[in-house]
Order: C-alpha cells, then structure tokens, then sequence
C-alpha cells in the first residue's frame, strides 16, 4: 500500500494531469446533490459530511465521516479512495442493521448528484489519489464440498478466527478490544448472520470485503493466493449462515416422554424445531438502549406431562459472567452513563401474561402494566438460577423469592440457557396442549452494560405446545364424507319422491 | 395479488354471462369465484379463520339475495328439481353426489394436517381519541385544540423555519430508529416490532389525520390507546416521557414537512 501510495506521489509530479479523468459532475449536479443531502443526509452525516450529525450519537457503527475520505465498501485497493460505483451502490443498498438506510427510491440522476457532492467534502477527489481503478471482480465458481473444507482452512490460516471467533461468531479473542479508526467500539461480524452484513451478503460481496478489507474498520484485506483459496474461503464463509434471517411469528414445543431435564444441555432439545426472533433495542422507555448487544434469538421448547422445557440460544461476543444484573436495575438517561465502575453480566429473561389471560388483553409489552402483570423467569448468568419476578411496568416489579431449575453454558461465542417449569403453576400461566401461551423474551448484554431497561427485546410472540398424539385425519375425513353424502342422497330421495311424477 | 387467479376467475364470470346462467348458477359461480379469489388471489394468504368468515358472510349474502323475491325462489326451486329429477342428469346428478364428500373430506384433512396459526388480533389502527388529555400537568382539549404554531407557517414564515428544524432534531435523535429516514415505517428496528411502525408517506395515516391527533399519538403512544388497538402490543413511546410539547409539535410538523402532506383540517363550522 505504502509503494502503491509513493508510485502515485511521483506520477503526480511526473505527470500533473494525473487526476485529469475525476469526475467531479457539474455545478449543477452538486447543487442539487448539496440540496438532497441536506434535506436527507445531513442529520446523520453531518452539514459539513463529518459524520457529526444531530443523530451521530446514537447509532453505532456512527454515519461515516466523509472528509477522511475512507471507505468501508469499495472495489478498489485497500486504502485507495472508492470508485464512483461503489458510492452509488452503498447509497442505493445502505447498510443493513446499521443506521444507513437503503434509498431505492431515489433516481440515478438524483444518486449521482449526492456522490458529486460527497465528493466535495474530501480534497482527496480533488488530488492526486483521486483517479482510481476498480479491481477485478471475477464471478463466483460453483459451490462445492471440498472448497468449504479447504475454505475452513484458509480461515484458521489467515486468523480470521482472531477476530471472527473458531465457529465464526464474532467471538475471537481480539473481539473485545476492536475500534474503527474513529475510536469507535466495534465488533467483529458474526459471520453466521450472513443477512446483516454490512456490505451484502452475496457470494461476490464476501470476496470484495477480505480482497479490499473494510477501511476505518478493523478489518483488514487479505491476498490470499492461488485464487482458488479465495474462493474456498469466499464458500467457507457463505457456508456458515443461511441465506436470510427467516424470522419465526411462533416457536413450537414439542412433547415428549423423557424427563425434562435443563442440565442435559443442547443436545436434549435437538428433536424440537429452532424457531428465530428478530431482536431490537428497547427504545421506548428510558433508559434506550441504541445498539443492543444481540440482533437475534433461537427458542427451542419441548415438554412432556408435567413439565415444559425452554431452551434459549444467541451469539454473544463474550460471556460476561462477573457483575450484577436485573430487570429493574436503574439505567441514567442515554448518554449519561459515564460511570463505569460496576460491571454488569449478562442475562436473559423469559416473560409471560401472569394468571390464565382472562383479563381481556395482553400485559404491556414492557415488564406488563398496572393492571395486567407478567410473570418474568430472569436469569442473571453471573449465577446458576432463574428467578421469578412479577411485573407490574418497569419501574414496578418484585421478586417473589420462587425460582425455575437452569442451566446456563457458553461455548464458541454461544450461549445456551434452558429454564424448567411445572406445566400448571398457581398463578401463573397454564401451559396447555395445542394452545398459544404469548410470550416474549429479552436479553441483557453485559458487555455493552445493559441492564434494567437498556436491553435488547423481540415484539410479543406465541408458544405453541404441540399435542402429545395428533389426531389422525382419516377418521374424521371418512366421517364428514359419509354425512355429506348421506345428506346428499337423503336430499336427492326426498326431491325425487315430491316431484318425479311432475316432471315425467 | 395474484393476477392469474383474478384474470382466471373474471373470465369465468364472462363466461357464465355468456351460457346465459340462471340466478342459482350465478349464486354459486360469485361463491366459487371468491372462494377461490380470496385462497389463492391474495398475498399474503389470509388466515383461514378470516377466510372462513368473509366465506361465511357470502353465503348468507347470496341466499338472501336467492330468497328474496318469489321469483328468484321459484326460479331456484325449479332449477334444482329439475336437475334432481330429470332423467338426462343422472350422471351428473351422480357425480355431485360423489364428489361432494370427497371435497368436504379433502377439506377436513387440509384443516387437520395445517400448521396450527396463532391468533391474530384485530387492530383498530386509528380509534376515537378521548376529549381531553392531560400532557405533562396541563390539560389539552383534542377536539377543540389546535398546534400552536402552525400559523407561523404563514405569519412568520422564519420563525416556522425553525421549529421545522428543531423537529429535524427531535425526529433524527428519536423517531428514525423506528418509523426510518424515508418515513415509511422501515427503520432499522422495524422488522422486529408487530405492529410495525406507522409508514407516514401513506396515505392512510397523518395524510388523513388532524394535528391534534398527531399530538395524542405522539404524546401518550402504545400505552394511551384504548383496548381496541391493542396498546400492549405498540412498541409507539409515549414522548412526554421524554420530550417538551413544543418539541413534540416541532416533530409532527417536521413529520408533514418531509413528506409533503399536509394535515387534515377540522371542518370551520359556519
Ligand atoms: C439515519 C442516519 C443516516 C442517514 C439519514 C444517512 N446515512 Fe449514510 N450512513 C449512515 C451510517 C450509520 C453509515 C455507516 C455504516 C457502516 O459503517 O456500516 C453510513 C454510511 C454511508 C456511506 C459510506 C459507505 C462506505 O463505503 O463507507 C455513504 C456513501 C453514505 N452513508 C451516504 C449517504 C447518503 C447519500 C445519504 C442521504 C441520501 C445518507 N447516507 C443518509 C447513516 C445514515
Ligand atoms: C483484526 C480483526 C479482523 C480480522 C483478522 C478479520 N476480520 Fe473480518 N471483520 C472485522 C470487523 C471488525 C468487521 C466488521 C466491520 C464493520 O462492521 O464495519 C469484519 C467484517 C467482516 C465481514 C462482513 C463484512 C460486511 O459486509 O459486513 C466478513 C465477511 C469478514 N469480516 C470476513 C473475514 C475473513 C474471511 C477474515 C479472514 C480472512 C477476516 N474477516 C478477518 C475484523 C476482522
Ligand atoms: C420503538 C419504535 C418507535 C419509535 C422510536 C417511534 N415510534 Fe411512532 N409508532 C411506532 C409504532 C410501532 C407505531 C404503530 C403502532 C401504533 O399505532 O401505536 C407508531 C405510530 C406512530 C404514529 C401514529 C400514526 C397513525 O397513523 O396513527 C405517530 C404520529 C408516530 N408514531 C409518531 C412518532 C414520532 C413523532 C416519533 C419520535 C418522536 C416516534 N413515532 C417514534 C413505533 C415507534
């Protein structure tokens, strides 16, 4: 990069007009840009394109500051300004899960004008950096087996696992201690989340992202040779993740006839279906939390006569077990939260309507209300229980001193939480068989200190039990048919007896 | 929509006005028709428990048409006496005798072996607003009340400029997590809250909506709506937790701004 950089210093002294194929648009075009981006961009990206707008402070990765002139998604060399078409391409698909938006319904014409006037914010699109080629972009191969094998180990090759973790969760050691070039935190990308990659997640946007890296972010680029190891490791990484995030409306319990038992781990819940929650900031009471920790959830249930086990799942870039937690633990208004002498752990908590949700509607979504409360099972990972908390609102709940049998594990930046309950419990809701029980689930992230109501939260959603023998439908099938024919042939006599003589 | 199903199901219907059908015919080609529109026409399918129901009301709206009058009834009395009895129909006579059951069996056995659905809640998106609200101590009166800075707009054109820009402010550092930069309901944590937001470029909501509404809205959000919109469910903040009123008018006329709509006027009564 550093040759690359001294080549093009002397090719601009040697030839001046180095820059002479910029295109910069017209006065025009960067005065309608500067007009649009004021009126859609500014508030994040700042009047002058710092990256210091009204917003900047609460979204994380923060909106890119453009008088750097770095870059996170370009075809061009690490380092090197992005081309004209990469800009185009990042305003028109945005960042997915992060704050920039996709804008597809903007015009090309009205795209080119905002990257002119970006430009204008660098005087490296002026100088002599600004003429830049893009890199060649080949098209994938075909996927094959032995590709994702070779892939695997061009991963542990080039320390992809440093920062990525061993199973790709955003768990390598390094996770923790990562910023991008503002001093910003960052995290590694869970590469199991294909969908929120910043950059796309297609085949040809992973190769883009390890050949020209991420610039102002930790992530490097890599030349990685012969080519066919790129692309073992282009499939390697596609291999990790399936396509798209499928997010569940329901999770669905399924029965069986072994002891429901949390400290069998995993393995015990693999016969029942992974249903997956989409998980958000809880942004509406205070204490907002603006960028949650865990962006997913993965619920497994299975329960027999007596009793209902939960297993929840989610990646976690590290386990944070030392501290304190609780649902209702104070939380100062966003951004006031300076002190940083209290550690908080991790935690995650499952709540139900309390009683048999009789009263008309649902409790509030956060913690319930004073009228409809929930029953919450909150675990704070630092200890091995759950305990029982009834809600009446945030800042209203009590611990009842009862708590549920749990397991609590992490492993490669995953952890897995089991929680048991009696399927009737005076109280608390019935867990009946081919029945909705609503439900929803909240994460605390220790390491982004969340706690209270700084937490990540999925909407209301419902647990099916599943029950015990489905019902064969031949039996009914055979029955309905034969009343409908009965009652068609009854009909048919009927008529026939009244009106054969009529018509004859 | 699905075009095919709708265009298929249309020609049908011309075809039936060509064979010159009688009432009965017609009757049972407008209940097929939509039967079949309404399974296969619409995307998303609805929920089987709302199909059953919109099926539900055709049936009894087509045979009160088919009752009402006597010469309907005749005519469909007649209609099907003659098919029963009439010795040229016997095969197909035969025919719908089998094949009724089988249709009623193969449905038993669709509704027995379909994934179980969890129950929908119907919503109202915009219910009757209560006369008057109390917003931080001082009471506001909902129908009578108005924004009090919207004359601005024309008395002060500069200082209008302003409070749009403070709304600006208020929109980007709290509502564009949720309801977007475009305003169309699509921010980044839209996609895991049921509801979604409120896309504001539609024409369905602050298009037709009063500002005093908005100010409802806005200030007491999930949790001030009554039990018909199921407050426990909206993920909607309620902002006197967090903003000024002016800040919160500044946001509702930041709101019309942006996307060009202009708020519902309350009728000037004469
Ligand atoms: C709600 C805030 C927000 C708005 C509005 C917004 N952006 Fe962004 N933008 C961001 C964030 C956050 C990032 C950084 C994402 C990342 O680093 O992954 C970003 C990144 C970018 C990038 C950098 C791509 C790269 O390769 O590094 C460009 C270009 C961009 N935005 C252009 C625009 C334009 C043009 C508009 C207006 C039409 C706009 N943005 C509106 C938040 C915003
Ligand atoms: C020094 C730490 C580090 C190393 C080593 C590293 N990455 Fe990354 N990687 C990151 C960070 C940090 C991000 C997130 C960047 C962001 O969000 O802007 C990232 C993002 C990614 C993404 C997602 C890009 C997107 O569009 O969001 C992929 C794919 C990826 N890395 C693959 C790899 C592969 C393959 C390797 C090994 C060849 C690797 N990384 C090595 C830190 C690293
Ligand atoms: C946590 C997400 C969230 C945030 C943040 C949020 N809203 Fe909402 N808003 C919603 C949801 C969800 C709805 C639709 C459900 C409902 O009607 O309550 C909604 C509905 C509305 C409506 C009602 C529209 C109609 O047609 O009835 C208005 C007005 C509104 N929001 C304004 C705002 C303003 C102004 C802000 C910022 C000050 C804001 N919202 C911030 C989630 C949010």
């Amino acid at each position: 990069m550093k040759t690359l950089a001294t080549l093009l210093t002397l090719l601009y002294f040697v030839a001046p007009s180095a820059a002479q194929n910029v295109d910069l648009g017209t006065d025009a075009q960067r005065e309608a840009g500067r007009l649009m981006y004021n009126a859609k961009c500014s508030h994040c990206h700042g009047a002058r394109g710092a990256g210091d707008g009204a917003a900047t402070a609460f979204l994380r990765p923060a909106p890119r500051d453009f008088t750097t002139g770095t870059f996170k998604f370009r075809t061009t060399e690490n380092g090197e300004l992005p081309t004209d078409e990469d800009i185009r391409r990042s305003i028109r698909q945005g960042m997915p899960y992060t704050g920039m938006p996709p804008w597809p319904q903007l015009s090309e014409q009205e795209v080119d004008n905002l990257m002119y006037y970006i430009k204008t914010f660098s005087d490296f699109f002026s100088g002599p950096f600004a003429e830049v080629t893009a890199l060649d972009m080949p098209s994938p191969p075909s996927i094959t087996d032995e590709s994702i094998v070779r892939g695997r180990e061009v991963f542990l090759e080039n320390s992809c696992i440093d920062c990525h973790g061993n199973l790709g969760r955003g768990d390598g050691p390094s996770g923790p201690t990562l910023t991008d070039q503002w001093d910003i935190p960052i995290r590694a990308a869970d590469l199991t989340k294909r969908w929120t990659f910043r950059g796309g997640s297609t085949r040809s946007d992973i190769y883009r992202t390890f050949t020209t890296g991420l610039d102002g972010s930790p992530m490097p680029a890599f030349d990685i040779q012969p080519i066919e190891d790129q692309w073992a490791l282009v499939n390697y990484v596609h291999s990790l993740s399936r396509d798209e995030a499928d997010y569940s409306t329901y999770a669905t319990s399924v029965f069986t006839t072994a002891a429901i038992d949390p400290s069998a781990g995993a393995d015990a819940f693999s016969a029942a279906p992974e249903a997956f929650f989409a998980m958000v900031g809880q942004v509406i009471e205070p204490g907002r939390s603006f960028f949650p920790g865990v962006n997913g959830l993965a619920v497994r249930a299975m329960h027999n006569a007596d009793h209902i086990g939960i297993m929840l799942q989610w990646n976690d870039m590290s386990a944070d077990t030392d501290g304190i937690n609780g649902p209702g633990l104070e939380v100062p208004i966003w951004p006031n939260d300076t002190d940083t002498t209290q550690a908080f752990s991790d935690a995650v908590a499952i709540q139900f309507p309390s009683g048999d949700g009789s009263g008309g509607g649902l409790p509030y979504l956060l913690f319930g209300d004073v009228s409809n409360s929930v029953d919450l099972w909150f675990a704070d990972l630092s200890t091995p229980r759950a305990d029982h908390y009834v809600g009446n609102g945030s800042g209203n709940l009590t611990a009842s001193g009862m708590d549920y049998e749990t397991s609590a594990s992490y492993e490669d930046g995953q952890w897995t939480v089991i929680i048991k309950r009696d399927r009737t419990l005076d109280g608390q809701i019935t867990f009946e068989d081919a029945a909705f029980a609503p439900v929803l689930f909240s994460v605390w992230d220790g390491f982004s200190r969340e706690r209270g109501n700084r937490r990540g939260l999925t909407s209301w959603t419902y647990l099916y039990l599943e029950p015990a023998e489905t019902e064969s439908p031949l039996g009914p099938m055979a029955m309905y048919g034969l009343i409908t024919l009965l009652l068609g042939l009854g009909a048919t006599t009927l008529i026939r007896r009244k009106y054969s003589n009529v018509s004859a | 929509m699905n075009l095919l199903v709708i265009l298929a199901i249309i020609a049908a219907w011309i075809g039936l006005r060509f064979l010159k059908a009688n009432s009965l015919a017609w009757a049972a080609g407008i209940w097929v028709g939509l039967y079949v529109g309404l399974s296969y026409g619409i995307n998303p399918p609805l929920p089987s428990s709302i199909l059953s129901m919109f099926m539900a009301i055709i049936t009894l709206a087509l045979v009160t048409y088919l009752t009402a009058g006597n010469d309907r009834m005749k005519e469909m009395a007649d209609t099907i006496v003659t098919f029963v009895v009439d010795k040229r129909y016997t095969g197909a006579l035969i025919g719908v005798l089998i094949a009724l059951p089988l249709l009623v069996s193969f449905k038993v056995y669709l509704n027995m072996t379909q994934a179980p659905e969890p129950p929908i809640s119907g919503r109202t998106i915009h219910p009757v607003p209560p006369n008057t609200i109390t917003v931080n101590g001082s009471p506001f009166n909902i129908v009578e009340g108005h924004n009090p800075y919207r004359e601005l707009e024309s008395s002060d054109p500069d200082a209008f400029a302003l409070h749009l820009e403070n709304g600006r402010r208020v929109y980007y550092q709290n509502c564009v997590f949720c309801h977007g930069d475009n305003m169309e309901g699509d921010g980044q944590f839209a996609h895991g809250l049921d509801p979604i937001p409120a896309n504001f470029q539609d024409a369905t909501t602050i298009a037709m909506l009063q500002e005093s509404y908005l100010y409802w809205r806005v200030a007491k959000g999930g949790p001030g709506l009554p039990s018909e919109s199921t407050p426990w469910l909206s993920a909607m903040p309620a902002w006197e937790n967090f903003l000024t009123e002016e800040e919160m008018w500044d946001v509702i006329m930041f709101l019309y701004d942006y996307t060009g709509q202009r708020p519902r006027v309350s009728e000037e009564v004469h």
